[in-house]
């Protein structure tokens, strides 16, 4: 981060766009009417106010293929880069009318017959066709995330630098690990240190937990203090420049029996999710590497997408039809999931994040793995 | 039917808000308003994607994460006319703390709305869950939500599950009141630390840290927005380019360090319990305000009390921004973009918004109620002085308001 909002710059941006635009022609989209955070900042390269959590859909960003035009949902031009001029930036609006008659005026809407939107509403489902009085309304997010699937050379740079903020708030709030630390103190620290790198927009905000050792996932802690004896997960991450960058470790405090042998049990499911991030290999190796290692499915994705937000493929026991269609392709970064359990001790989650190269796996996280008992 | 509940009565005095929320209370009571603003509508399920609304719905509440993942890994919840119990559909870790307010049977496993198998293994349980006739409404469609419509709603084409919760979400219960003060009272004491650090070389992103570190120790459960410290233009001329010409704000915090006699807006937002607080006060950096940078909080205070004067129950938006207006010289204290108050709740800012383009109109078929809870922000400017913005948190009761922060206006406020 910098002393002053800087638009991406013109390289990210341009190799985005670029996705992007083949993209709408491969979906044979006219129009895109985008109002998620990632795709407002993969084709326009503006920085926005983070806020927690998802958001309503609204038309915050417009793109027109023919002519490659943005439209941009922005009140002032501070980190908005010089190839979105003034005049296509409309202002903040609470009135849905007004944002509709902005959409109106731009210029190929009237005549646009395929408009693309990454989410919908009720209420803009009703609303898009005056502005758009030509068009069919369709799915716009599959072509967003066929653009977003693949990293550009700037955008792997990009997530180096995400991933690197958020193993130094790791380390830190490893740092202060010891009985009696409540966990919310844990992501105090973790989300402290982050910002102190120069990031105050965290990915996740639930940074710390004493895994159970009564129940595979559920949270251990009553009163969210840990003890000596537990095992504390950590899960850190953060949004720069618009890249999440993720990274998660537990981390034992004081001796504990059985630890050691969950340790190795993680290291063995390691080995074979890794084996399983091969390009050309189908996303559902990595759900066959937990079976593989006799390990049970955890309840959460074991791989997503890591870019700006989401993106494909997601792993999950719950998707299996899906893993088995998706293949991993050179340029993903995915962040892969490791998790054991053992009853009467506790969980071990890891968590790597691992750029696909023609070559092999690439794991871009460094941060340390317990190997010693810490505090006591 | 209807479970007939009834209300604890809207607050009258601070003395009639719970020092500690009582959940499950809250759950209930919430619940309550839900399905009668469902029956007020006709709607016999909601579908509910948005963080805040299954918040809201289900009372779980979690640290909200970044929007991006939050696609992916986000509850769902099913709210039925008829029964007095959300069905929430939970990923992992995300609500677990507050999990066990529901029967198991209401339980449900992590939903993958983004993917059209996602959406096939849902729209299963919602046909054992949701009659065929059911009139349905939803918040939000997925891409693969809108391939499976004919399936996920039988009855046709899904009513505006945004504006139900948006009705039922106006008037807070006093555990949600409870929750809304504790909120602000962690924001203030975090907020002490922070103006006790401001000084001349100090990085914007320094009090960012700071404010993150003391809210979460203090018993945040998430911080809400990027936390803002706004360094003012002396001139609007020499602020950065608007829409409207006007200021712009909330513009970002950087590693920009901070200079003396730097005026600041500040703004930063917490939850507890998943309510919201909110927090704005002008500062200024290394040096006492100038007797003109005084005159500026004062005429800021002469609007807020001429505000305050008039809110109460039976008022409406529009009267809360004539009297602003007529005490800022016929002038809105407000930026174009924004308004003179919002609502407060599971949302940073929700309905009523005071003053803005939705219209005159509206602001006058806008009656406030006791129970409604008010962010109060004008803002006031004049070239020269950083102009002055501070934020203040009110209940609306039948007599009056009753006012949920007592932060001072330091280093403003005295000549």
């Amino acid at each position: 981060m910098a002393t002053e909002v800087l638009a991406d710059h013109r390289a990210l941006r341009a190799g985005r766009r670029e996705r992007a635009l083949a993209q709408m022609e491969k979906h044979d989209l006219d129009v895109l009417v985008l109002g998620r955070q990632a795709n407002v900042r993969y084709v326009s390269g503006t920085p926005q106010l983070w806020v927690a959590g998802t958001r309503p859909f609204g038309p915050t960003c417009v793109v027109i293929r023919e002519t490659g035009a943005i439209h941009l949902l922005s009140t002032w031009d501070e980190g908005v880069p010089d190839d979105i001029p003034h005049e296509n930036l409309y202002g903040i609006s609470w009135n849905p009318m007004n944002t509709i008659s902005v959409l109106k005026g731009i210029d190929g809407a009237s005549t646009a017959k395929r408009v693309g939107t990454d989410a919908l509403s009720p209420g803009f489902a009703q609303l898009l066709p005056m502005a758009f009085p030509n068009a069919e309304l369709v799915d716009g997010e599959l072509a967003m995330r066929a653009a977003r699937r693949i990293k550009t050379a700037e955008e792997v740079a990009a997530l180096r630098e995400a991933i690197r903020v958020a193993e130094v708030g790791l380390a830190a709030a490893v740092a202060e690990l010891r009985p009696g630390i409540s966990e919310k103190t844990l992501a105090g620290v973790l989300l402290e240190a982050m910002a102190a790198g120069g990031v105050s927009t965290p990915v996740t905000q639930d940074a710390a937990w004493v895994t159970s050792r009564d129940h595979p996932w559920r949270r251990a802690s009553a009163d969210g203090r840990v003890q000596a004896g537990d095992l504390v997960a950590f899960s850190s991450g953060v949004l720069d420049g618009g890249y999440a960058g993720e990274v998660g470790r537990t981390w034992p405090v004081g001796k504990l029996d059985g630890a050691a042998d969950l340790y190795r049990r993680w290291n063995a499911l390691w080995g074979r999710l890794y084996q399983g991030c091969r390009p050309g290999a189908p996303a559902i190796d990595l759900l066959a590497a937990y079976q593989a290692a006799g390990e049970e499915l955890p309840p959460m994705p074991i791989a997503r997408g890591l870019g700006l937000g989401f993106d494909p493929p997601v792993v999950s026991q719950h998707l299996p039809a899906t893993a088995a269609e998706e293949r991993l392709e050179p340029g993903m970064v995915l962040a892969v999931t490791g998790y054991v359990w053992q009853s009467g001790v506790g969980a071990v989650f890891g968590r790597e994040a691992v750029l696909i190269t023609s070559d092999g796996p690439e794991i871009l996280t460094s941060s340390a793995f317990a190997s010693v008992a810490v505090g006591s | 039917m209807t479970t007939p509940t009834s209300f604890l009565a809207a607050p009258s005095s601070a003395l009639d808000i719970p020092e500690t929320p009582d959940l499950e209370r809250m759950r209930r009571e919430t619940g309550a308003r839900l399905r009668s603003a469902m029956a007020d509508r006709g709607v016999d399920a909601l579908i509910l994607l948005g963080n805040n609304s299954v918040v809201y719905a289900t009372g779980v509440s979690w640290p909200l994460g970044d929007a991006g993942l939050s696609y992916v890994e986000r509850p769902v919840a099913v709210v039925l006319a008829d029964d007095p119990h959300p069905h929430l559909f939970l990923p992992f870790r995300e609500g677990a703390s507050s999990e066990s307010g529901l029967p198991a049977d209401h339980l449900h496993g992590p939903v993958y709305l983004e993917f059209d198998e996602g959406v096939e293994n849902f729209a299963r349980v919602v046909e054992d869950l949701v009659p065929a006739a059911a009139v349905v409404a939803v918040d939000e469609l997925t891409g693969a939500m809108r391939r499976a419509q004919p399936r996920l709603f039988r009855s046709g084409r899904p009513a505006d599950a945004a504006q139900i919760v948006g009705a039922a979400k106006l008037i807070k219960t006093p555990d949600e009141l409870s929750c809304i003060r504790t909120a602000c009272r962690i924001t203030d004491a975090a907020i002490v630390d922070v103006q006790a650090a401001l000084a001349p070389g100090i990085r914007q992103i320094d009090l960012s840290a700071g404010f993150t570190r003391r809210a979460f120790e203090l018993g945040a459960m998430a911080s809400m927005l990027e936390p803002i410290w706004q360094v003012m233009p002396k001139n609007k001329a020499d602020g950065v380019w608007t829409t409207h010409g006007d200021l712009a704000l909330p513009l970002l915090t950087t590693e920009r360090e901070l200079a003396v006699g730097d005026v600041l807006w500040t703004d930063v937002s917490i939850t507890f319990q998943g309510y919201c607080s909110d927090f704005g006060r002008t500062w200024v950096v290394g040096e006492e305000p100038t007797p003109r940078q005084h005159a500026q909080y004062h005429k800021w205070r002469e609007i807020m009390d001429a505000v305050l004067d008039v809110t109460r129950g039976g008022a409406t938006a529009a009267e809360l921004g004539r009297t602003a207006t007529k005490a800022n010289g016929g002038t809105r204290p407000w930026l174009p973009h924004f308004y003179l108050g919002h609502g407060i709740g599971v949302n940073a800012a929700e309905t009523p918004m005071i003053g803005t383009d939705l219209g005159d109109e509206f602001d006058e078929n806008f009656v406030l109620e006791p129970g409604m809870v008010l962010v109060l922000e004008p803002v006031v400017w004049e070239d020269g002085t950083g102009g002055y913005r501070s934020e203040e948190v009110i209940v609306i009761t039948e007599e009056g308001h009753i006012r949920l922060t007592d932060y001072p206006y330091h280093p403003y406020g005295e000549r």
